[in-house]
């Protein structure tokens, strides 16, 4: 999967016909095989950017960047990318007349390890869902499975979940990278911010991040489309995808298989209901 | 150092285990304007007795209730939460508590999923009519949680969630 060439050819294309003002993409870091975002606003830069299977970060963040608000903007999505982007067109927070969506029919990326990432073993959806103009050869849908991860913690005693999650949370330092890294976290003000108190509020403390990480999880339920973006930002590598997994296999087990920004114009989870929704846990 | 600064200090590092004798629970119930608010007013205007450990809140819709309040309650002081609002059906805005409805289960699971006993978190409908079963479901929920003993004794040593 290398459409380096390609992507080039296309930015160097769009600026020199004046349809978008900036461009965001991949460029090698220069000392390493790793890539980084690249925000690119002059032609002669397009021979920067670069498109591998180590093209690992959701460029959709970028789009609440004041470098690409109100602007038209070209951009590289891959499967999971392009559900963020989906969602981020719902919620009204980008218009698509601002958009040329370069989609990429994703064979999966590499993790830090070398191999295939976990996220795109069990990716749904690898080809992106909205673009202008697709790289590669579609593979199509497939089958939701549930995160060994998950099964494997949920398997044990609610003493040992406890014990590891005060392990999880008493390791985070609460730099809100998480946050910050998250395409579908745009609130100016977070919520989780609005404490004056500070024992709770800036402090890193294990009751703090606990109240900070389960917030975010429950607020991006129903919408996390599993790009991962918060667990390779984390600076104590936190398992985060945990959280955001379980509330990904309630959600898709109770409410009728609802996977987050696969179809355009459908909204989060919780924007809407059933009547058949589970009722027995409540008295 | 002195023994009885010394002592302070392990003190500190190692509180109780055991739960005071006298430990009364701390519940917060969050409950709707429109059904549970009066549901409880008429628990009282009846004269039917319920523990006094829960603290009201009360909220214009069940709806309202945003996760974050569930987590905070539990961060901060509560030993467990109730959330309370009108049945399917009765919403007074028609539909706020069949969204609720879905943010309530993924909540309760999640906690369950870190660590946290179902138990903690409750939900019930109760609607303006409903005096005894407020009662009921204040006395079931204080039971629970007496059972399950205070959450924030010592977080380190007594996984007591």
């Amino acid at each position: 999967m290398d459409y380096t060439k390609q992507i080039q050819d296309i930015a160097a294309r769009l600026f020199s016909e004046g349809k978008i003002d900036v461009f965001v993409g991949y460029r090698s870091t220069g000392y390493d095989e790793n890539q980084v975002p690249v925000i690119i606003t002059d032609a002669g830069e397009v021979d920067k950017l670069v498109f591998n299977d180590r093209s690992v970060f959701n460029l959709v963040n970028y789009l609440k960047f004041e470098q690409t608000r109100n602007k038209r903007v070209g951009i590289v999505v891959k499967g999971c990318d392009s559900r963020a982007l989906n969602l981020l067109l719902t919620e009204s927070q980008v218009k698509r007349d601002n958009l040329y969506i370069i989609g990429i029919a994703c064979e999966g990326v590499l993790g830090e390890d070398g191999r295939k990432a976990q996220n795109c073993l069990e990716c749904v959806m690898p080809d992106a869902v909205v673009y202008d103009e697709l790289l590669g050869t579609p593979s199509g849908k497939r089958e939701y499975v549930v995160n060994a991860d998950i099964l494997e913690i949920a398997a044990k005693g609610l003493t040992e979940r406890a014990a590891y999650f005060e392990d999880v949370f008493s390791s985070c330092i609460r730099c809100n990278a998480c946050r910050h890294s998250c395409p579908l976290c745009y609130c100016a003000k977070c919520c989780i911010d609005q404490d004056s108190s500070a024992l709770y509020n800036g402090s890193n403390t294990e009751s703090s991040a606990f109240h900070a990480l389960m917030t975010w999880s429950l607020h991006l339920a129903g919408r996390c489309v599993d790009c991962r973006n918060c667990e390779k930002a984390c600076p104590s590598h936190l398992p985060l995808h945990l959280l955001h997994k379980q509330n990904e296999m309630v959600i898709y087990q109770n409410f009728q298989g609802h996977l987050s920004g696969l179809v355009p114009e459908e909204r989060g989870a919780f924007y809407k209901y059933s009547l058949s929704d589970p009722d027995d846990f409540i008295m | 150092m002195d023994s009885e600064v010394k002592n302070k200090i392990v003190s500190i590092e190692k509180p109780q285990l055991e739960a005071p004798a006298d430990w009364q629970p701390v519940i917060i119930g969050i409950l709707c304007n429109w059904c549970s608010y009066a549901g409880s007013d008429l628990t009282g205007t009846s004269r039917i007795q319920y523990p006094p450990n829960i603290r009201i809140i009360r909220v214009p819709c069940s709806s309202r209730v945003d996760p974050w309040f569930l987590i905070k309650s539990l961060q901060t002081s509560a030993d467990g939460v109730l959330v309370s609002g009108c049945h399917p059906g009765d919403c007074h805005y028609i539909t706020g508590n069949y969204f609720a409805r879905r943010r309530f289960l993924v909540t309760k699971k999640l906690l369950n999923f870190v660590g946290y006993h179902e138990d903690r978190i409750q939900f019930s409908w109760v609607s303006a009519a409903e005096g005894p079963k407020f009662a009921k479901v204040v006395e079931k929920v204080t039971q629970d949680i007496r059972k399950l003993g205070p959450l924030h004794l010592n977080k380190k040593e007594n996984f007591n969630r």
